[in-house]
Parts: C-alpha cells; structure tokens; sequence
C-alpha cells in the first residue's frame, strides 16, 4: 500500500530536482563587477562562455558603432541641463569602454553629423544593456537562474 | 560611418535583439526564437509607424 502524501515521496522529488549552484555573496559582488567592468565578463567568470561572448560582442559593437557615428558620450558636468544626468547614466553602464573613449577624446559627438542622433542612442542602449546582463550576472549567480 | 536611417535601425535591431534574447531565455533554442521574434517585430513597428507617419503634413 502505498500513501501519495508519504514524507518519504516528497523528498525523494526534491533530492531528483537538478540543486542550481548559488555563488556566496563575495564572490556575486565581484562577478557583478567584473560584468559591470567588461560586458559579459561576469558569465564567463561563472562558465557562460557561450553567453558571455555573445554579450561582450553584442553590447561592444553597439558602442563601437556609435562612436563610429559620432554620437555623444554624456560626461557629469553638473553646470549642464539636469536631465543630461540620465544619458550620463546610461552611457557609464558600459563600463570600461567608457573611460577609455572619454579619455581618448572619442564620444565628443558631432551633431552636423547625420547619424549623430543613432550614434548618441546606441551609446545609451549598450550602457543600459549592460545593466540588464549585470542583473542576469546577479540571478545566475544567486542561484535564480539556470 | 554613414548608414541610412533603415540600416542604423536594422544593427540596431540585430543587436538589442541579441541581448534581450540571451537573458530573458533559458534554452539556446528558446533564446533564438525570442531573439528572431523581437529582431523582426523592432522592423515590423518601425515600418509600420513610419507609414502611419507618412501622410502627416508637420
């Protein structure tokens, strides 16, 4: 006789579902930062290479093609419109990309230029995408996402 | 460089698309046809709003 309810079931079911690995807190923080430092390096730290890849070329070709068409990088000057603070936002979100542009004197931003608009929209997208791929970083890492 | 309007928006399509794709995904293959699905819906709204567009005199 056999009782669909028995304890003995249920945790035979549980020890059978795949246990998702969970990275301490530590290690999800520097894994956070790595991803946040050079898109996609988080999920290569974490073995998503596949994965990974594809975010750093994704995310550097967009910011790659928007200096190629003169778009703008926003810098933290605070003497400037406020609401120029969001694009500076979403520009940083790349990462080390950014400080290397602006400190190659790339990102000044041509706005004769008749891409200059997409260009400028591309370095936004590809910051706030790698904001997005930093908390997919942080939900594999704590074990939330396969 | 110097696309066309309809070319910055299909790299950027192709791109935004890649990386919705691969984090909202589990399975390469889910991840793939999600990808497609968006890549083809950024040009199918854009086409579409553009016409919409068209016949406004300002």
């Amino acid at each position: 006789m056999s009782n669909a309810n028995s304890p003995n079931e249920s945790a035979d079911s549980e020890s059978t579902t795949p246990a998702v690995p969970r990275l301490n807190p530590i290690l999800t923080i520097a894994v956070c930062v790595s991803g946040f430092v050079l898109p996609g390096l988080g999920h290569i730290l974490m073995g998503r290479w596949i994965r990974g890849v594809l975010l750093a070329l994704a995310i550097g070709l967009m910011f790659l093609f928007g200096i190629a068409m003169q778009g703008e990088l926003y810098v933290s000057d605070l003497s400037q419109t406020p609401l120029r603070l969001f694009g500076f936002f979403a520009d940083i979100g790349v990462g080390l990309m950014y400080w290397l542009a602006e400190h190659s004197k790339l990102g000044v931003g041509n706005m004769s230029a008749r891409t200059y608009d997409y260009g400028t929209t591309y370095l936004w997208v590809c910051g706030l995408l790698n904001y997005l791929a930093v908390l997919d970083a942080f939900d594999i890492a704590r074990g939330r996402k396969p | 460089m110097n696309l066309s309007h309809f070319e910055a928006l299909a790299v950027f399509a192709l791109l935004v698309s890649t990386v919705f794709g691969l984090i909202t995904k589990k399975t390469p293959r889910e991840q793939f046809r999600y990808g497609v699905f968006v890549f083809f819906s950024f040009i199918g709204v854009a086409i579409l709003v553009g016409w919409l567009m068209y016949p406004l005199p300002w």
